[in-house]
C-alpha cells in the first residue's frame, strides 16, 4: 500500500514540475512589436514606450478637428486624380461633419 | 539452462523479485528494465494529460468583459470608434481622475488577478481600465486604446497583414464583448478592431463627458491614409495644407470618423499614434480642472478648424487624450 502511494507521490511530483514548466515558459513567450501585452485573457494590456506624448509645439495651422456641418469643402482638397496611394473622395461630395442629432432620436440632419 | 543463473533483481519501485538474467556478466534484468520503461512512459504519459487538465483550463480562463453597447443594439458602423480602454498601474487613482474630470461612475469587474473597471455616462459605457503594474525598470507609460468597429476580425487582420501591419494580439473571443484584435499599421500606430456582440453605438452626438473624436498623428498620412481606407472602406477627404503638414479627413456612412495629420513639425520623431478627444463644454476650464485633479497639459488650448477650441492633456500617470469643445452654439472664429 505504501509501495503504491509513494508510486503516486512520484508521479504527482512530476507532473507537478512539468506543469510549472510549461506555465513559466508560456510566460517567457513574447508577442511580436515593441509594445507590452500580456494576454491575461483579454489581450489588450497595452502601455506606449515612456515618453511618446512630447507633442511640442503644434505650430499655426495644425488642426486635428472635424468640420462643423454644414461647412464647404475647402478648396483645393480631393476629387482629383492624383499621386496619393488613397483614393480621394469625388469633388461633388460635401465635407461631411460628426453627427448632429442628439441620442434621444430624430433625423440625420446635418 | 547451463550458464544461466537466476539472479534477483531488484528495480527501484518495481517490488518482487524477476528472474531474467545472464552468468558472468554483468545482471541484465531485460523484464524489469522493459516494464521499468512502461512504467516511465506511463507516468510521462499521466503527467501530460494530468498537465493539460490542469493547465489548459487555467490559461483559457477569460475575465468575461462587460458589454459596450447596453441594451444591445443590431447596429454595425465599420470604421466608427466605438469603444476605448486604458491600461493603468492606479486603476483606483485612474477612476478618481476621470470620474471628477467628466463624471464618470465605474462598475468593478475582478477575475483572478485581473482587475478591470468599465467606465459608464448616464448609464451608457464610455470606456474600460485595466489594472496592470509597469515594472520598474521598464519606460513605459499608459495610453488610450482605440477600438473601431468591424463586421469580422479575422477578414480585418488578414486585409490589414496584407497591407503592411502587425498582429500585436491574435483575434480573441471576449465572452460579451465579442471579437477582437490588437494590430500596428505600417507606421506603427496601434490600434484594435472589435466585432461587438452587442452591436455598435449608434450614431450621434456624443454628450459632454464623452468620446468625440478621434486623429491620427503618423509619419506619413498619405500611406496611412491609404491603408485605413483599404481596411475600413473610408472616404477620404483632403485638407488645406499648412506649414508642410498634410491633414485628411476619413468617412464613412457621410459622417467623419478620423482625421489623419502629420506628426507636429517640432516633434517629426515622435511615435504615431491615434489621439481620442473627449467632447467638453470649455476646453480652458477643463484643462484647469485636468491640472488640479494631478494631470497636465502637453498642448495648450487652441482654436481648430471647427471653431471651438481643442487641447491635448495627460492624465496623473501620463496617459493623453484632447479635449474638443463642441457647442451646439458655437461662434465660427476664423482660425489663426
Amino acid at each position: 500500500m505504501n509501495i503504491l502511494i509513494l508510486r503516486w507521490l512520484r508521479w504527482l511530483v512530476f507532473a507537478f514540475v512539468l506543469c510549472t514548466l510549461t506555465v513559466l515558459l508560456s510566460g517567457c513567450i513574447l508577442p511580436p512589436g515593441g509594445y507590452e501585452y500580456d494576454n491575461g485573457g483579454i489581450g489588450a494590456n497595452y502601455y506606449e514606450p515612456s515618453g511618446f506624448v512630447d507633442y511640442g509645439n503644434w505650430g499655426r495651422g495644425y488642426q486635428v478637428a472635424p468640420f462643423r456641418g454644414g461647412d464647404h469643402r475647402p478648396s483645393g482638397g480631393g476629387g482629383h486624380a492624383s499621386g496619393h496611394t488613397y483614393k480621394s473622395a469625388p469633388a461633388s461630395r460635401s465635407m461631411p461633419s460628426i453627427p448632429s442629432h442628439s441620442r434621444s432620436g430624430g433625423s440625420r440632419s446635418r | 539452462m547451463a550458464g544461466i543463473k537466476y539472479v534477483q533483481c531488484n528495480f527501484v519501485g518495481t517490488p518482487g523479485i524477476t528472474f531474467d538474467g545472464k552468468i558472468g556478466d554483468v545482471p541484465i534484468c531485460r523484464s524489469v528494465k522493459q516494464k521499468g520503461h512502461n512504467h516511465f512512459f506511463r507516468q510521462v504519459l499521466l503527467a501530460i494529460l494530468l498537465c493539460i487538465v490542469c493547465v489548459v483550463p487555467v490559461m483559457a480562463a477569460e475575465l468575461q468583459l462587460p458589454a459596450i453597447v447596453e441594451p444591445a443594439s443590431q447596429e454595425r458602423h465599420v470604421g466608427k470608434l466605438i469603444f476605448v480602454q486604458l491600461v493603468t498601474p492606479d486603476i483606483a487613482a485612474t477612476k478618481k481622475f476621470y470620474a471628477g474630470l467628466f463624471g464618470w461612475t465605474f462598475r468593478d469587474f475582478q477575475d483572478g488577478g485581473t482587475k478591470y473597471a468599465q467606465a459608464f455616462l448616464d448609464g451608457r459605457p464610455i470606456a474600460g481600465l485595466i489594472h496592470k503594474d509597469i515594472p520598474p525598470a521598464e519606460r513605459r507609460q499608459p495610453a488610450w486604446l482605440s477600438f473601431f468597429a468591424v463586421s469580422d476580425v479575422d477578414a480585418a487582420k488578414k486585409v490589414a497583414l496584407q497591407n503592411g501591419a502587425k498582429v500585436l494580439f491574435e483575434p480573441h473571443y471576449i465572452p460579451d464583448r465579442g471579437r477582437q484584435a490588437v494590430l500596428a499599421d505600417p507606421q506603427g500606430a496601434v490600434f484594435a478592431v472589435l466585432a461587438s456582440t452587442s452591436g455598435d453605438p449608434a450614431d450621434a452626438l456624443a454628450a459632454p463627458g464623452e468620446w468625440i473624436w478621434i486623429s491620427l498623428l503618423t509619419s506619413d498620412p498619405d500611406a496611412a491614409a491609404a491603408f485605413y481606407q483599404t481596411l475600413f472602406d473610408y472616404e477620404v477627404f483632403e485638407l488645406p495644407a499648412s506649414e508642410s503638414a498634410q491633414h485628411l479627413l476619413l468617412a464613412s456612412e457621410n459622417y467623419a470618423r478620423a482625421s489623419v495629420n502629420s506628426l507636429p513639425a517640432s516633434k517629426p520623431n515622435m511615435h504615431p499614434h491615434w489621439l481620442n478627444y473627449v467632447r467638453v463644454e470649455d476646453t480652458v476650464k477643463m484643462t484647469a480642472k485636468v491640472v488640479a485633479l494631478g494631470g497636465r497639459v502637453l498642448v495648450e488650448p487652441r482654436i481648430d478648424r471647427h471653431g471651438g477650441k481643442i487641447a491635448v492633456v495627460a492624465d496623473p500617470f501620463g496617459a493623453p487624450f484632447g479635449l474638443l469643445e463642441w457647442t451646439d452654439t458655437d461662434s465660427k472664429e476664423v482660425p489663426k
